[in-house]
């Protein structure tokens, strides 16, 4: 048997509903006001990922490209051109020792070789005495891109040290814009006398 | 009715189950287990770890207690799952929203309150679980037995669980433009094992009760092999040999506990004390490799985290007249952390802190109840000083065109400096529950806080886990989030409607950055402070059309925005995607009690995100549950319960899960038994 106080209440129960809105109406209206400002806002952030060109321009090719050959002492003249929907932040290379042919793969025509292998032209040896007198190379530098860039050609000199071991490397270009998004490539390079 | 009564008991949102629903829904973590319940998601590191989430808010934005003691592991780390046996919970209350009145710093998200201290009833009672899941090989038995004499009382349990490499409905994963390709679609190297135990005494008087509990939880699994630390190698080690075998790169964790609970209860009043300490022993080990400036290193043991934790709790309850209801509580917890590896990620650490609170339930006329506290809380944090093992060249940033220059010295590089910090923080909380006829209808207004871990105020180094580069803020002042939460149920004549919206604002959200700048070679992420504001809403609608057939229907809503800082508009990292939830259920009677459920996981797609997120294309999967139990003896129950999950062999991804970052899906169909004897 319920008590004349919850009688009442059931009687109102639609009623009850409109007066805790009633007495909420701040805090519900402030609920909607912010929800009209922030729901569907306009997208006009960064959604996408820098990029990293293949092709060079009408007047240079990119360099290097997958599986290219170089001597010690010559120089790399790095060239890639990078592209943003927004715009560019810095960019990093870094180059390191290759000779366990681990796998970066970001070359389409990888997708069959995981290894990471290219042909080589002569025989391909990894001397381990030759490699025990001479350090792998180990090169790692981060290149500002100015200010407001949406398109950007990136040309390095990197000098390739004389004392540093044969084989293969790895050349990895990273690149990030200004909203924090980083694009990576990964290029197999060969270093021989 | 048992849900009104429920529902007023707290203004807060909370939702509690029991054994029943843990055995029925059981899966490969306890997280993974307690996913259905709306709000709760589990972030998943493969098949045996997942971190809890509650409305999309995990790491240190919640807290998990068990027995009423804050659970202190390495939280911070994505790939660091909650170190407890999902078999020795005998009941699991989620509180949605800010807890931080009752269990200080970390409490925003909300509290996972675990209980595993069950009083047993019989002289000897107890349980034995067979279980298995199809989907990586898991074998598992779980033990318990207990008993009582007079006001004594003991429980004793253990749990062994051993599983393989998990299946993936592809054949290959791309991840930042590495190909990988699957051996028969498994997962190589995310095998793992677990073992635990625990040990309880006690004493359960009229007045009196004192227990103490020692456990112990040990785990150990592998991680994904193809794309985990520095760079994709092809390794040596032949993962493809053995699906069971637990390879390179791998974590195990041990965490001991041990819990002492005494109360004093009498009519007027209760006290209760709980203190406890923790031992939480992790290593997480890898192939070594030489990266950028420091060279190949000596041991496999790229991180090892040794945390000794000691807490005191100290509550008092007080009925004054038959209207108030006071609270009121002390309590202290002391940390400390030494790591060693040769990879930094965080630097050593004690941090001490205490807290005091107090917090009234009014009584204002029968069905309707304020309540409202207030919450001090002070801690000092000091983390110490630490230097590379190796050397690096000091070179400054060059510019393009210029030619390189030789380093002009070497240095141990320091990654942290010794730095003692000081937090303060009041906290507060009022709310209100109102039974009204058929409609049960609450809200909660409450300010949390949260202390800024030593990875947000002295990490300076590569994570290697992750391949970036992450700096910490030692000026970072102390989480402040406010949220206004409401609940309107309703229960008539079979149907019930329950629906929780909530809106959270942070003045101060610590998140960590990703830049456009390079720091030794990897993208540079900094800790900074941002106003963020988040809103959503869970909903549950059921009907029970007689004692057979019950129809539910469940949503949830999540949006979080960066409304200043760096990303303002982006979103915050890992955020839930909307989902629903269709589920029709068969009960059926006799001489034992079983269940037939059916339910559709529909999940929506997720483009709200920040980088390096992806977005994640929304999923839907088809999940098969049933279950009975029946008497055998006297005294003894048999209880089976299976479960067929992703039916339909979905390839999926979940953006919630850390595998989402490597372009890992979701397990494909999975089934689960469980066999046990209750006695």
């Amino acid at each position: 048997m319920n008590s004349n106080n919850n009688s009442t209440y059931s009687m109102l129960s639609p009623f009850t509903v409109f007066s805790f809105v009633y007495r909420h109406w701040r805090s519900i209206a402030a609920l909607v006001f912010v929800l009209v400002f922030t729901a569907c806002s306009d997208d006009e952030k960064d959604t996408a990922k820098p990029s990293i060109l293949g092709v060079g321009t009408a007047s240079s090719v990119v360099n290097p490209v997958n599986c290219q050959l170089y001597h010690r002492g010559d120089t790399i003249h790095f060239f890639y051109v990078f592209e943003d929907d927004t715009e560019l932040g810095s960019f990093n290379i870094e180059v390191h020792d290759n000779s366990d042919h681990h796998s970066h793969s970001t070359e389409s025509n990888d997708h069959n070789q995981e290894s990471g292998e290219c042909t080589h032209s002569e025989e391909h040896h990894h001397d381990a005495d030759e490699h025990a007198a001479e350090q792998h190379w180990v090169y790692n530098q981060v290149f500002e891109i100015p200010a407001g860039q949406r398109r950007y050609e990136a040309r390095v000199d990197i000098p390739i040290p004389l004392n540093i071991a044969e084989g293969d490397y790895h050349f990895m270009i990273r690149v990030t814009d200004r909203s924090g998004w980083m694009q990576l490539k990964a290029l197999a390079i060969m270093i021989e006398d | 009715m048992a849900r009104q009564r429920q529902q007023m008991k707290t203004s807060q949102n909370s939702v509690s189950v029991g054994r029943d629903y843990l055995e029925q829904n059981f899966s490969g973590s306890l997280m993974q287990t307690l996913q259905g319940i709306p709000g709760v998601k589990a972030m998943s590191i493969g098949s045996g770890l997942s971190k809890p989430t509650i409305r999309g808010l995990g790491f240190n934005r919640m807290a998990v207690t068990e027995d009423g003691v804050k659970h202190e592991g390495q939280q911070w780390g994505d790939d660091h799952g909650l170190e407890i046996d999902q078999f020795a919970v005998d009941r699991a209350e989620v509180v949605k929203g800010p807890a931080a009145l009752l269990y200080g710093s970390d409490a925003i998200g909300g509290v996972l309150n675990l209980f595993t201290n069950h009083i047993p009833v019989k002289p000897f009672e107890g349980t034995v679980q067979l279980n298995g899941r199809s989907n990586n090989e898991s074998v598992g038995l779980s033990a318990k037995v207990g008993g009582r004499q007079d006001a004594f009382f003991y429980r004793a349990h253990v749990t062994f669980l051993d599983y393989a490499d998990y299946k993936v409905p592809t054949d290959s994963i791309q991840y930042y433009s590495y190909w990988i390709r699957l051996k028969d679609g498994r997962l190589r190297n995310t095998a793992g094992c677990e073992r635990d135990g625990s040990l309880m005494l006690g004493y359960a008087g009229y007045n009196f009760h004192t227990d103490v509990r020692v456990s112990d939880s040990y785990s150990k699994s592998g991680f994904f092999a193809d794309a985990h630390g520095l760079e994709v190698r092809l390794s040596t080690i032949d993962y493809d040999r053995s699906r069971r075998d637990v390879d390179l790169p791998r974590q195990w964790v041990n965490h001991l506990k041990v819990l002492s609970h005494t109360s004093w209860t009498e009519e007027k009043g209760a006290m209760e004390l709980n203190l406890a300490y923790q031992n939480n022993l992790r290593e997480e080990r890898s192939e070594p490799v030489s990266h950028g400036y420091m060279p190949k290193p000596e041991s496999s043991l790229e991180r090892r985290f040794r945390k000794d934790t000691y807490s005191g709790q100290l509550v008092l309850r007080r009925s004054l007249g038959d209207r108030h209801e006071l609270q009121t509580g002390v309590s202290t917890e002391f940390q400390h952390n030494r790591r060693s590896g040769w990879g930094f990620i965080i630097p050593d650490f004690e941090t001490l802190s205490m807290g005091a609170y107090v917090f009234d339930r009014y009584t204002l006329r029968e069905g309707l109840i304020v309540n409202a506290g207030l919450r001090y809380d002070h801690a000092r944090s000091h983390i110490h000083e630490y230097h590379d093992w190796y050397q690096t060249p000091v070179a400054p940033v060059q510019h393009a065109a210029t030619p390189s220059q030789p380093a002009s010295s070497q240095e141990y590089r320091q990654r942290s400096a010794d730095a003692v910090r000081r937090f303060n923080s009041l906290t507060w909380s009022a709310g209100v529950n109102w039974l009204t006829g058929d409609w049960v209808l609450k809200a909660n207004v409450g300010k949390s806080f949260r202390v800024p871990i030593p990875k947000e105020l002295g990490a300076d180094g590569v994570n290697y886990h992750i391949f970036r580069y992450e700096q910490g803020n030692a000026d970072l002042s102390p989480e402040e989030s406010y949220q206004i939460d409401a609940g309107v149920s309703w229960s008539h004549e079979g149907w019930n409607l329950q629906v929780e919206p909530y809106v959270n604002y942070f003045p101060n959200y610590i998140y960590l950055n990703p830049t456009s700048q390079f720091v030794e070679g990897l993208q540079l992420y900094y800790y900074t402070q941002a106003e963020v504001l988040r809103y959503g809403f869970e909903a549950e609608l059921g009907y029970e059309l007689n004692r057979h057939w019950q129809l539910s229907l469940k949503g949830e809503y999540l949006y979080a925005e960066q409304l200043s800082g760096d990303k303002i508009g982006y979103s915050l990292p890992f955020s839930t995607p909307w989902s629903v939830d269709a589920d029709v259920r068969y009960s059926f009677f006799g001489r034992g009690t079983g269940f037939v459920g059916l339910n559709g996981h529909l999940v929506g797609r997720q483009d709200h995100v920040v980088p390096p997120e992806r977005p994640t294309d929304g999923f839907f999967t088809l999940n098969i549950a049933a279950g009975q139990r029946f008497p055998l003896t006297k005294g003894t129950t048999m209880k089976v319960a299976l479960h067929a999950d992703n039916l339909l062999n979905r390839r999926y991804y979940d953006h919630t899960s850390y595998y989402r970052l490597i372009d890992v899906p979701e397990p494909g169909i999975n089934c689960s038994l469980m066999v046990g004897l209750d006695f």
